[in-house]
């Protein structure tokens, strides 16, 4: 019964594979016959019905048949491998790929992850405090008395006599002095307001990057070799510098940190004003009456402090020439980053 | 401020001095100068003419064509000033010439028909002065063909400087000299009066009293008798145009020269219309009007500091002088007021009028109490001696409570401590000494230094610090490329948004940043707005109590700008009040940080292998779960849905954390859109990230992947249309066995076929087993009981 089985597939399959003239037909000939459903494989199944005495010859039997089976199939589907990759269809290489959808981070968000990481890298931690700020921490704990002429360098939104939308980042140095005692080391980035006309020099809110490090052995000229060393690494190890004196009412004595203007290589043109500098930082000592507002002992710690602003270092650094188009969103614009 | 450089030298040498080498000393040393005006330059091919004839222009009546010479030709030029003559010495401005206003370059050219060499100026082509009523007339003796920058002394350089608020000393000529005195460290040159006085007393004459002296510690006044109000000689003009004054009369110059010489603003009253010939210092305690000397009616607040006569008020103290005892041609007797003034109070009143000057700016950062004197006995000598007056003997000087010198100890090793680096004693004694610092009770290790009432800033020894670290130079200050290591633990609170950033721009979203201020509707539309007190306009008058106004509002712009397929997200403060009652603590406010995915626009544009395809519900949902799954809060998270609208959404669903909606989107409702003038779909997420924040995401474990076979299994039902998929997949896993591990939507639809109200759902079951391989027997068992169940729970219908 069995025997008659096996030579009919056998037949078969010879007239199958004969007639299989591409590796397709192939494969449905594989299914056939040598699958887990496949004709052959069934036979093994029914291997289990025979008797004890017709089990070996007729497995001998199967093996045969499947052996058989499965050199010609492999020695066909050599011969059709072959013919095909030498007589390929045409296939047209140059059609466009699929097009893959690229998201962006802003190129804000991207300056100051790399001003981040270069002060993560230097043991800053990073604090962040809210937008919408009291007065106390945005004046009164840095030093600004109130009717002092101070106030003005800095136009504010107000929400009442008592609350502000911050004007800088530096009330975070009063929170996060508050919450610790030195040392204090951070960055603390952050969007701040100005009241100020929206045009393309300007714009009512823009991202501060503050820096904070008190402890008992601070001096200027660290902060000088923090700030140089930032300066390097962000804008190119060549870059020349100076410090010159400023003021601001939180830092005693202050400065405010110029590099040759790389539009012009300090020649001279209209984005340095003529002057060959740009200014990319304000920095100073940190004033004794702030350490007096956080309770720090002003003989024992020295800290220094510094700030900078993200849209202004994007614009220079891109070649950006009108701040509105941070805020506009036009996605041609977010893709170029 | 304008400064001067021929003026500064009225004080100190610096003859052997390079005018780069000034700028950049002074900029270097705090004095920022942001723009420098050398008139050597700005006038260098500007030469004496003589104009030998005019005639009317053939073409034109307002034209001439002119005969000049210019020492060598004469050469033909057109004018078109009405005052041009023969005769004349002018201004001429040969072809090559750059005029200063305007910036632009005379060339040789035909003006209607005419040919012109070059141009005969007038005062405001050379920056002179605003005047363009017609061209300027030279002294007849001056040579012809001299270049003007000899013949009018047009030879100076004026800076512009930047003073910061901390230094009202520098505000004058004299104090940006003191600067350069302590930089160059050279001598400070303040001029000598030498006072010709009558023998009638002033104190006989006039009379000061002061009521309010907490607003005006001193009044110092000068009287000048019989005085010739008449134009300033040409000398004291000049040194008001160079800085940009304008010269009104002699006496008015003076008080300005004597500000802009030493810093203290004075004001000129003309004694005879002083009722009782009587100064009152005082508060106005009732709101009032006064006219101003500039004719305007200004509304005074209550507490105004106020210079009244014996019956009215004649001056807003340290702002500016009243019109009804202002100098006018006919003023023959002059009182001088020279005052300090408390700076807030100047400044409070400087604010309410909106009005600053000149002599307010200078008041309310701080002038000398101790110089008044000096001012007064200056501007009077100086009136007196260019109009022809007498000088009334003595001064009035009302100062109840004297103002003393600070005394501030300097330890030496402070200075160290504090720089970094080690500055001789001579230095920091040369320096001191050098900026008008008395040292006292000098020692070893420190000084006692008394600091003269012109520099208010020195009130510590931070201050005599930072007055050495800057003279000295901050060049000179060591760059130390080291920072002390403290091995504290490391903070860093935006880890997360910055993490949350990389994984949705890697969805392939966009990060926007919008303007947080917003106009009242559209911050009503998400949530009780807080208001500005100050807004620049009704556009910007709320905080956005969420982002989404921000986000369609940038979709707004793309469609305009022809972008119309958009992935944008945006990680911003989202401002709310929590009551409807006035903020008084910061438990009033929320302010919390969201995150917002805008969808709009298709998914898919057409291409030659793919259909479009617009973005949809699903495309939202797909997009929020893989995020929350890369931030690993997917077992965190329940999902809640919402078929019908809210406010914003016509359809939405809900990211829940135990009872907390902490994320809710869906389709923007059209009505919301057209707010916005948006006619496509947009699809939108918002997220609180501050919640997401707080929920602990779960660890994760490795789990390893299953070795032995999976079986599938799939099936296919005819549903009623109203039966949710989300119920039949949770009632397949609810009555399988243990080893079927998922199900899967495969294929839906509807058809007319099917019927109406059915529909066609297909399922994908995958079973299998860690530990050994299924049998067929047990799955096809499981398989049909499954089918068996769905039959009867749902009344459906198998296909195959
Ligand atoms: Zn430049």
């Amino acid at each position: 019964m069995l025997d008659e089985i096996i030579n009919q597939i056998q037949n078969e399959f010879e007239k199958d594979i004969l007639e299989a003239d591409s590796l397709k037909k192939l494969e449905e000939i594989r299914i056939k016959y040598l699958a887990r459903n496949g004709s052959v494989t069934l036979l093994f199944d029914k291997l289990k019905e025979a008797s004890k005495e017709e089990k070996p010859v007729l497995g001998k039997k199967l093996n045969e048949l499947r052996n058989s089976i499965t050199e010609k199939f492999n020695s066909k589907k050599e011969l059709l491998e072959k013919s095909e990759t030498s007589a390929k269809e045409f296939i047209d290489l140059t059609l466009p790929g699929k097009k893959v959808k690229l998201g962006s981070k802003h190129i804000l968000t991207q300056t100051l992850e790399e001003i981040k990481q270069i002060f993560k890298s230097m043991g800053f931690s990073v604090f962040e405090g809210p937008e919408l700020e009291s007065d106390y921490y945005n004046f009164e704990a840095l030093n600004f008395p109130e009717d002092h002429p101070a106030r003005d360098m800095q136009d504010t939104f107000f929400i009442n006599q008592k609350f502000l939308l911050r004007t800088h980042t530096s009330p975070v140095q009063i929170r996060v002095m508050e919450s610790m005692l030195p040392p204090v080391r951070a960055i603390m980035p952050g969007r701040v307001y100005r009241n100020e006309a929206i045009n393309a020099r300007s714009y009512c809110t823009f991202q501060q990057v503050e820096g904070l490090y008190v402890d008992t052995d601070v001096t200027f000229a660290e902060l000088k070799g923090t700030l140089v060393s930032f300066a390097k690494q962000f804008y190119g190890s060549s870059l020349k510098y100076r410090f010159r004196p400023s003021f601001f009412p939180f830092t005693e004595p202050s400065a405010e940190m110029d590099i040759t203007c790389f539009i012009c290589n300090g020649k001279g043109c209209r984005i340095c004003k003529n002057s060959g500098w740009l200014e990319i930082l304000g920095c100073g000592m940190v004033d004794p009456n702030v350490f007096k507002y956080v309770n720090y002992d002003s003989e024992k710690y020295v800290g220094y402090a510094f700030g900078m602003g993200i849209e202004r270092i994007a614009l220079l650094k891109y070649g950006i020439n009108d701040i509105r188009l941070f805020f506009e969103n036009d996605l041609r614009f977010l893709k170029q980053f | 401020m304008k400064i001067s450089l021929n003026w500064l030298k009225d004080y100190v040498d610096l003859s052997d001095l390079s005018t780069d080498e000034i700028v950049d000393k002074l900029t270097m040393s705090g004095l920022e100068v942001e723009d420098v005006s050398d008139e050597n330059e700005l006038y260098k091919n500007f030469i004496v003419a003589e104009v030998k004839s005019v005639t009317k222009h053939p073409n034109a009546d307002k034209l001439s064509v002119c005969e000049v010479f210019d020492g060598k030709e004469n050469l033909q030029v057109i004018c078109g000033a009405p005052n041009v003559a023969a005769g004349q010495k002018v201004v001429f401005a040969p072809i090559g010439t750059i005029i200063p206003n305007g910036n632009f370059q005379i060339r040789k050219a035909k003006i209607r028909g005419v040919e012109s060499n070059g141009m005969i100026c007038a005062e405001d082509e050379l920056l002179l002065s605003d005047d363009h009523s017609g061209i300027m007339v030279l002294n007849e003796n001056l040579p012809t063909g001299k270049p003007i920058t000899e013949a009018l002394n047009l030879n100076d350089v004026i800076f512009e400087i930047a003073v910061t608020p901390n230094r009202p000393d520098a505000l004058s000529h004299i104090g940006v000299a003191r600067d350069l005195s302590a930089i160059f460290n050279r001598d400070l040159h303040i001029p000598e009066i030498k006072l010709k006085e009558s023998k009638k007393k002033a104190s006989d004459i006039a009379s000061v009293e002061i009521i309010d002296s907490t607003n005006c510690p001193r009044y110092s006044a000068k009287v000048v008798l019989n005085v010739e109000v008449k134009d300033s000689p040409e000398w004291l003009k000049n040194k008001l145009t160079r800085i940009g004054l304008r010269p009104i009369n002699n006496v008015v110059d003076v008080t300005n020269f004597i500000l802009h010489e030493i810093g203290q603003p004075l004001h000129a009253f003309d004694l005879d219309l002083l009722e009782g010939k009587k100064i009152i210092v005082q508060s106005t305690t009732e709101e009032k009007e006064f006219v101003t000397l500039d004719s305007k009616v200004r509304k005074l607040p209550k507490g105004t500091l106020m210079i009244c006569d014996a019956k009215r008020e004649v001056a807003v103290a340290g702002v500016m002088g009243g019109e009804n005892s202002e100098i006018n041609s006919s003023t023959k007797n002059i009182l001088i007021e020279s005052a300090y003034f408390n700076p807030s109070s100047i400044r409070k009143t400087s604010k309410a009028l909106q009005l600053s000057t000149d002599s307010s700016y200078r008041f309310e950062r701080g002038t000398d109490p101790g110089i008044t004197k000096y001012a007064a006995e200056r501007a009077a000598h100086l009136i007196a001696e260019i109009s022809g007056g007498e000088v009334a003997e003595g001064i009035i000087d009302v100062y109840p409570k004297i103002i003393e010198r600070k005394e501030i100890t300097l330890r030496y090793q402070r200075v160290t401590k504090i720089l970094g680096y080690e500055i001789s004693k001579e230095k920091i004694h040369q320096i001191l000494s050098r900026l008008g610092i008395a040292l006292k009770d000098i020692n070893e290790t420190s000084l006692l230094a008394s600091v003269p009432t012109f520099r208010p800033d020195l009130e510590r020894e931070i201050d005599l610090i930072e007055e050495i670290a800057r003279v000295n130079g901050y060049d000179n200050i060591p760059v130390v490329p080291k920072i002390s290591i403290t091995l504290e633990q490391k903070v860093d609170q935006q880890k997360f948004e910055d993490e949350v950033r990389n994984i949705i721009s890697s969805l392939g979203f966009s990060e926007m940043i919008n303007n947080p201020l917003e106009s009242e509707w559209e911050a009503k539309l998400t949530g009780n707005p807080i208001t500005l007190a100050n807004p620049q306009s009704v556009e910007m008058s709320c905080l956005r109590t969420s982002l989404l106004a921000g986000g369609l509002n940038s979709v707004k712009r793309n469609l305009n700008f022809g972008v119309r397929d958009m992935m944008l997200f945006e990680v911003g403060n989202v401002f709310n009040k929590k009551s409807d009652s006035s903020i008084k603590t910061f438990e009033d406010i929320s302010e919390k940080q969201n995150l917002i995915l805008i969808l709009s626009g298709k998914e898919e544009e057409k291409f030659w292998n793919t259909q479009e395809k617009y973005f949809d519900f699903y495309c939202l949902k797909g997009l929020v779960n893989a995020f929350i799954k890369k931030i690993s809060l997917d077992n965190q998270l329940a999902d809640l849905y919402y078929s019908s609208e809210n406010e914003i959404y016509s359809y939405y669903l809900t990211k829940n954390f135990k009872q907390q909606v902490v994320g809710t989107g869906g389709k923007v409702k059209r009505d919301v859109l057209n707010k916005f003038d948006i006619n496509q779909d947009v699809f939108v997420f918002e997220f609180d990230l501050t919640a997401l924040k707080q929920i602990s995401p779960e660890s994760k474990k490795y789990i390893e992947p299953p070795k032995y076979p999976k079986v599938h299994r799939d099936f296919a039902f005819i549903f009623d249309k109203n039966v949710q998929y989300l119920d039949v997949k949770n009632f397949i896993l609810k009555k399988a066995s243990k080893l079927l591990k998922s199900v899967e939507l495969f294929d839906i639809f509807e058809s007319e076929s099917l019927g109406r109200d059915k529909k066609s759902m297909a399922f994908t079951l995958e079973y299998f087993d860690e530990s050994r391989t299924l049998t067929e027997d047990e799955v096809e068992k499981d398989f049909n009981y499954l089918i068996t169940e769905i039959l009867k729970e749902f009344k459906a219908k198998l296909r195959g």
